[in-house]
């Protein structure tokens, strides 16, 4: 069990915000959020229930606009910028409510994560050798997270930790450059949790990692920077020693011993 | 698993059976039978089909598949119909070659597939079936107002004019039997070869979750709108086997019982498989045929409701027993004999280490 | 999901017992040889779903009268017939066709009755759209014999026109004629707009009406036509010029939908004056409204070429009513639907007993080529088929009278149109397109008749013209 490595300097950032703000109706769930991601980086956001954590998520990758601010994602300017065209660039993400494809096998679904960004999204014909590729990375991805044996299975007869593995072995299969990850332990046994983390902990440091998770225990170990949200705001950024040291986050988070979900 | 290879191999046995008996059917049924019953059968079964892949594969039922049917007819009607003496009446009567009206009726077809599904492609639920039903009451009143493609009267003549390899349908009936049973064949083949693409898989993906799918990469309305357009290009083959089948056209083909007829049809076979479009085809119409040749002689008052109400009640009977319609029944007799069949496998080894990471 | 095997499998069951009953007529069987199999095609839903009694009372009636045949029910006419015969062989009515004025189902319902119940006759349809459809099915089943029952589009013995393909009666624009000629001298009419079905009969319909009153000098100025399905009025009402702005409108807007266009046109406009109103048989529709009928009395109308009450005082006309009258309870058989389908049945029993029961084209050979109906008065009361086999017949323009009733209104003919053919004497031909919306234009023209139609006065034909 190791601890997380130093965080690696890069200059290329992977997300830049700049007062990003998201309004539902009379209500601001994200309120002039500024957030720095760097390539390679693996950074926990906090908060609690409610917090509009997974509206940010969904503001960066896109299934929601931003009502005011900008998103950068690889230096680019996203804004305006459809959630298929980030995923393209290499932005996956998993979803907090599984939202997988009940009707699909598990290989199937992994599959349509690559097809996403391989291209040929549209071809109405099977090329065998291009099929077999995909398929074979297909199987891999379902490797590393192990859940190989239940390849041929309907997504939707499985356990919700079986879910999770999914969801995370079709956002690893696209080969992303980042990865968003929301709430990957929540529902999760001891034993799928200690698995959850050690595959974390062992990306490849050229993805950049965003993660949400109420589990302290595993955002802390994985994560070399943290930023804590409350009522749509970013309210504290730092190390995760010095979130730990925070009063704040104490009176709002952690001293209240808050559970899962 | 083993109940799951019995129940394909059960599924292929009978699919190859029905398929002898389709082949050999002029031998074995009277002229009617055929004629009527089973190729009308096959050629509602396609319609149905085009309604059953949108919704069993992309998630959208669509009310618009008969009124992209009788556009397909009407379209083919109006451009291949002459104006000679002691013919036809109603209508453009283009008189084109059979040939380039049947493709540019399907072309057209497609294309105001496309532009439905375009404008469709970024609703859901109900409020695509709302969408999907107007515009087939737009074709209906369109041809109904038209007076110049036809109006309400009908424009007949479209099974005389038809391209060389098709040949002479209106006195030998057999052999428009076996055009509409290739045709089926070739549709149900096309839908089930359509969803292993990956075109295909993606479809049933964004049946699941369409928001999943655009953040993994997927233009949805971009999918759906093709997905339609596919369903218009089915519905135009059924709309043309139809115009030749009926021989004339008129808007009621595409006015609301039709509409509801089609829906009952593939509700019957079932809206998840492919499969039930024929079943529910023939389910329907062997309903439909026994009820208005028994009621009259049966001395029941003639209400025009009657026959209404009996498929209705059928209708009812069948969605309460099985949602899933006689396809779903099917089905679900195969899940009954798995759970019967033993204990579900063990759960998977919970423990063991994760094969993980890359570096 | 927990369901017992027996319940998936009692649905499975009765599917199989369906489907083995439902297969169990797809075997053919052979026709008997000592029989002649045949067919009613009406309406029993829609615009016309009273046809159904009507039509077939007029044909078992005339079957009863001429075959020896019997009503299983006297009052009720749908309940079939035994006995008959013809040309030496048993009738056997093997089906009543059920239709909504839709050519579709029209359609779906004479292959029924022809091709699964194997009719090779059939004795129908009601309605103009009906018999452009059936007869284009006739063109391609040559064997099979169609005698229309009382459908009156143009098109099926104009333009389209198949051998073995019969009627017996006159079309729309033939039911019509004299009628422009009325308004323009008697109520000095000299123009009029038109409102009508958007179908084939009322386009028919208004081509005899437009050929009258444009051929004796007088304009039609708008033509509006309003979907057959019917509903909502009131848009079509206010395309149509105001009561000020025309003499006259003629109405061409049928069955149970009559009544409702009258309405909305008083509510756009005011009450109706009968003296700006016309229209052809539809009108009949109007009976059973107490309130828009009575205020038309005194309006002219077109007509079947029969009359709703009081007959001609003629013995022909009163030897069919005593004949038509013996077989039913309750039928008006001076009703042009009954009519109609009498005559069309009467025909069939005298060509198969000249074919000797024989159907096909020896049946269209010996089917005849002219009939003494009840209400033909010129050529010595014999009505005669043109050479596309459609009726050459007398008309008789109606005027709307008041009844016993309280609010009840009939009809009394007022004028006698001898031998009115459907070409109206090259006005309309078989190479000239079917009526539609815009065709025939308005143009003034001399008709056979014009100038000559006779004064009727209560049921007798005078020596006076209209004057
Ligand atoms: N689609 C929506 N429409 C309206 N309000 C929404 C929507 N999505 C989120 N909200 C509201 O925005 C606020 C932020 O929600 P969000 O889901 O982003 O919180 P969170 O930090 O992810 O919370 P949790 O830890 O419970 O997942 C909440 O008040 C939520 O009710
Ligand atoms: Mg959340």
């Amino acid at each position: 069990m190791t601890e997380a490595a130093p965080a690696v300097e890069h200059a290329e950032p992977t997300l830049r915000l700049r007062g990003v703000g998201r309004r539902f109706g009379g209500l601001l769930a994200v309120d002039e959020v500024d957030l720095d991601v760097v390539h390679g980086e693996r950074r926990a956001i906090l908060g609690p229930n409610g917090a509009g954590k997974t509206t940010l998520f969904n503001v960066i990758c896109g299934d929601l606009s931003a009502s005011t601010g900008t998103v950068e994602i690889f230096g680019e300017d996203v804004t305006k910028k459809p959630a298929r065209y980030r995923a393209k660039m290499g932005l996956a993400r998993t979803y907090q409510q599984s939202r997988l494809f009940d009707g699909l096998t598990v290989e199937d679904s992994i599959y349509l994560a690559i097809v996403g960004v391989e291209g040929g999204r549209l071809r109405p014909v099977l090329v065998p050798g291009k099929e077999r590729e995909i398929r074979e990375r297909a199987r891999e991805a379902a490797g590393r997270v192990a859940i190989s044996h239940k390849l041929g299975e309907m997504v939707g007869s499985l356990s919700h930790g079986e879910h999770r593995q999914v969801a995370i072995a079709m956002a690893l299969a696209a080969e992303p450059k980042a990865l968003m990850l929301d709430e990957p332990a929540s529902g999760l046994s001891r034993g799928e949790r200690q698995l959850l983390t050690e595959l974390l902990l062992g990306l490849d440091r050229d993805i950049t990692l965003i993660l949400i998770e109420h589990d302290m225990d595993i955002a802390l170990r994985v994560a070399e920077s943290v930023t804590m949200m409350h009522d749509g705001r970013v309210i504290v950024e730092g190390t995760p020693d010095e979130i730990r040291a925070n009063e704040t986050v104490h009176d709002l988070y952690l001293g209240r011993g808050y559970g899962h979900e | 698993m083993t109940v799951d290879r019995t129940k394909l191999a059960t599924e292929r046995v009978i699919g190859v059976a029905a398929l002898v008996v389709a082949v050999l059917a002029p031998t074995l049924f009277s002229a009617f039978w055929l004629n009527s019953i089973l190729t009308q059968a096959l050629i509602l079964g396609i319609g149905a089909a085009s309604l059953i892949f949108l919704s069993a594969y992309g998630g959208m039922i669509s009310l618009a598949q008969t009124g992209l049917m009788g556009i397909a007819g009407y379209a083919l009607a109006n451009m291949v119909t002459q104006r000679v003496p002691g013919g036809e009446t109603k209508g453009l009567l283009l008189g084109w070659d059979p040939t380039v009206g049947l493709v540019a009726a399907i072309l057209l077809t497609v294309g105001i597939g496309l532009v439905f599904g375009a404008v469709a492609s970024r609703s859901y639920g109900i409020y695509f079936l709302m969408l999907t039903l107007t515009y087939t009451v737009i074709a209906f009143l369109f041809v109904g107002s038209v007076t110049l493609i036809g109006g309400f009267s009908p424009v007949a003549g479209v099974d005389t004019y038809t391209p060389g390899f098709i040949g002479d349908i209106v006195t030998d009936r057999e052999r428009l039997y076996y055009i509409t049973l290739i045709t089926a064949v070739f549709v149900y083949l096309l839908v089930r070869y359509l969803v292993r693409t990956p075109f295909g898989v993606s479809l049933q993906g964004i049946r699941d979750e369409p928001v999943r799918m655009a953040s993994l990469g997927y233009n949805v309305a971009l999918h759906r709108t093709i997905a339609f357009g596919i369903g218009a290009f089915i519905a135009a083959l059924a709309g043309v086997l139809s115009a030749w089948w009926f021989g004339q056209l008129s808007p009621t083909t595409m006015g609301l019982d039709a509409t509801i007829q089609m829906l009952v049809i593939a509700v019957i076979g079932g809206l998840r498989r492919i499969e039930g479009a024929w079943l529910g085809a023939i389910a329907f119409l062997m309903i439909n045929n026994e009820i208005t040749n028994r009621i009259p002689s049966s001395g029941l008052p003639v209400i025009g409701g009657t026959f209404n109400t009996v498929i209705g009640f059928i209708f009812l009977a069948i969605v309460i027993v099985s949602p899933d319609g006689l396809m779903g029944l099917w089905d679900r007799m195969w899940d009954a004999l798995r759970r019967r069949g033993g204990p579900p496998h063990a759960e998977p080894e919970g423990g063991e280490p994760a094969a993980v990471a890359s570096s | 999901m927990k369901v017992g095997k027996w319940k998936l499998l009692l649905p499975l069951a009765l599917l199989a017992v369906g489907a083995t009953i439902g297969t169990s007529g797809a075997l053919a069987t052979p026709a008997q040889a000592n029989e002649v199999r045949f067919a009613i095609m009406t309406d029993c839903k829609g615009a016309f779903a009273f046809g159904y009694e009507v039509d077939t009372a007029g044909t078992i009636a005339a079957l009863s009268q001429y075959a020896g045949a019997k009503p299983k029910n006297k009052k009720k006419p749908s309940a079939g017939m035994t006995g008959g015969s013809a040309g030496g062989k048993r009738l056997n009515l093997v089906g009543i066709g059920c239709g909504d004025e839709t050519p579709a189902l029209a359609l779906k319902e004479t292959r029924r009755l022809m091709v699964q119940l194997r009719a090779d006759i059939m004795l129908g349809p009601l309605s103009g759209d009906e018999a452009v459809s059936i007869a284009q099915w006739a063109r391609q089943n040559p064997a099979k014999t169609v005698i229309i029952g009382t459908a009156g589009s143009q098109d099926p013995t104009m333009q389209i026109a198949p051998k073995n393909l019969f009627r017996y009666h006159g079309d729309g624009a033939q039911w019509n004629a004299g009628l422009g000629e009325i308004v323009y001298k008697r109520l000095g009419w000299r123009t009029a707009a038109l409102i009508g079905d958007d179908y084939s009969f009322p386009w028919t319909s208004a081509a005899g009406i437009i050929a009258d009153f444009c051929g004796i000098g007088g304009r039609i100025t708008k033509r509006v036509w309003t979907p057959p399905a019917g509903g909502d009025y009131a848009p079509f009402i206010r395309q149509l010029p105001r009561p000020n702005q025309v003499d006259g409108y003629f109405w061409l807007v049928g069955g149970a939908n009559t009544s409702a266009a009258l309405t909305a046109f008083e509510q756009a406009y005011g009450p109706l004056n009968a003296r700006q109103h016309s229209g052809n048989l539809f009108l009949y529709f109007l009976g059973a409204n107490t309130t828009v009928a009575p205020r038309l009395v005194g309006a002219y109308m077109g007509g079947f070429g029969t009359f709703q009450t009081g007959g001609l005082k003629n013995a022909q006309a009163r030897n069919y009513v005593r004949n038509a009258s013996r077989w039913f309870t309750g039928q008006n058989v001076n009703d042009g639907f009954f009519y109609n389908y009498w005559n069309a049945a009467w025909a069939m029993v005298q060509g198969l007993n000249k074919s000797k029961g024989a159907v096909g084209p020896a049946l269209q050979r010996a089917l005849p080529r002219s009939l003494k109906p009840g209400f033909q008065v010129a050529n010595k009361g014999v009505l005669r088929l043109d050479s596309r086999r459609q009726a050459i017949q007398d008309q008789y323009p109606l005027q709307i009278t008041r009844a016993s009733g309280e609010g009840t209104v009939s009809t009394s003919i007022v004028g006698y149109v001898p031998n009115v053919d459907q070409t109206f004497g090259g006005y309309f031909g078989p190479n000239k397109p079917a009526p539609g919306r815009n065709y025939p234009p308005c143009v003034k023209r001399k008709l056979p008749w014009q100038g000559k139609i006779k004064v009727v006065k209560n049921g007798v034909i005078t020596n006076q013209v209209i004057k």
